[in-house]
């Protein structure tokens, strides 16, 4: 939703599919930089090595500050995700009606957590 | 081991890039943290937690698990590295490795287990923290931070006596509900659901914030897009952050 208000903030209707790592589709803008973003992320939780080629490629085409931030980002949000898994923490009632139409159609709401967390499922 | 020997722990003079201040010396307070007493388990238990936190990636048993079709189709034993009760071991091993899968049913099975509610509280506070700061040093390609060791002390046994159940599994404790016992806690957060997850121990509520604020952005900002506060934009902070929350089959 915070991405949703960064674009409506910049006039800006951002690619959303790109957050379940999909392709956009319709008239939409990538987040700058998202392929990169989104391959170090996936990189993060694969095994197969690729890590430290994405890691190199933000520290250069983004810059080593990036590198922080992202890799600060990444590393809260894993943590993030399990205390909400663990606890059984629903969205905030106007976080799920806000969101339902984007959970719908990016298919959160098919996620396993997602009954206990939105109503869903 | 005094709290600033468990903090020098912390140390990125050798990272590919320089690590901002801020983030060092919030994880420098988070591994002081986890050495020390804290409100229902002692600093040698949390720093405990924190080996079986690490040790959940490499367990057989969990990995199997997790390929199973149900978390509940398998029978086995945990690869453990420390002398923890088995249901504690059972609680850290699979809210790391399998934590999209928990249902109520888990929490509950903990409490018949012997955990109380509070102590399942501060185990995920302790879970969390750990991740936080180990999963930063792998996302940059460093060495993770050795466990400190632990300090002496009591737990503090601090309940919040306005804690009530029914927004999530676990008791939370409303803002409105607050005394001056826990006065403080929600300071420079907005009190959402994610905060109050773990306010049954408001410890952890302020600690394990305190480092998600300069990892992510503090709550006063997040809805500032006018301004950036970091090298990443607003925008890619979040999409970044979705990613990941989608990668985990997380809503948040």
């Amino acid at each position: 939703m915070l991405l949703r208000g960064s674009g409506e903030h910049d006039g800006i209707d951002y690619d959303l599919d790109a957050i379940i790592g999909q392709g956009a589709t319709g008239d939409v803008a990538p987040v700058a930089h998202a392929a990169l973003l989104s391959a170090y992320a996936e990189a993060f939780y694969e095994s197969e090595g690729g890590l430290a080629s994405v890691r190199g490629r933000i520290a250069d085409e983004m810059g080593p500050g990036c590198l922080i931030d992202a890799a600060a980002t990444v590393a809260i949000f894993d943590a993030v995700v399990k205390i909400a898994d663990a606890t059984g923490i629903p969205l905030e009632d106007a976080k799920a009606e806000i969101s339902e139409d984007i959970r719908g159609s990016l298919g959160i709401d098919q996620f396993p957590s997602a009954g206990s967390k939105t109503g869903a499922g | 081991m005094t709290a600033n020997l468990a903090a020098n722990l912390i140390d990125y003079q050798s990272a590919p890039v320089p690590v901002r201040e801020d983030l060092v010396a919030a994880q420098r307070r988070a591994w002081a943290r986890l050495a020390a007493p804290g409100t229902w388990w002692d600093g040698a238990t949390r720093v405990a937690l924190a080996a079986e936190t690490r040790q959940a990636l490499s367990c057989r048993y969990c990995a199997d698990r997790k390929d199973a079709l149900s978390p509940y189709a398998l029978d086995g034993t945990h690869d453990s590295v420390t002398d923890l009760p088995p249901v504690l071991v059972d609680v850290i091993h699979r809210v790391r490795t399998d934590a999209s899968r928990l249902t109520e049913r888990f929490y509950l099975d903990a409490l018949a287990g012997g955990l109380t509610d509070a102590e399942y509280v501060e185990t995920i506070g302790v879970l969390a923290t750990v991740i936080a700061i180990d999963s930063f040093a792998d996302a940059l390609g460093v060495a993770r931070p050795s466990l400190p060791e632990p300090q002496a002390g009591e737990p503090t046994g601090d309940r919040p006596v306005g804690a009530k159940p029914g927004l999530a599994w676990v008791p939370t404790l409303a803002p409105e509900d607050m005394t001056d016992a826990e006065a403080g806690m929600y300071d420079g957060m907005a009190a959402m659901n994610i905060h109050r997850a773990l306010s049954l121990v408001p410890a952890e509520v302020v600690g394990f914030f305190d480092l998600d604020a300069v990892c992510y952005l503090p709550d006063a900002v997040l809805r500032d897009f006018g301004t950036e506060y970091r090298d990443l934009t607003h925008a890619q902070i979040e999409f970044l952050a979705a990613r990941v929350s989608a990668i985990n089959q997380c809503v948040y």
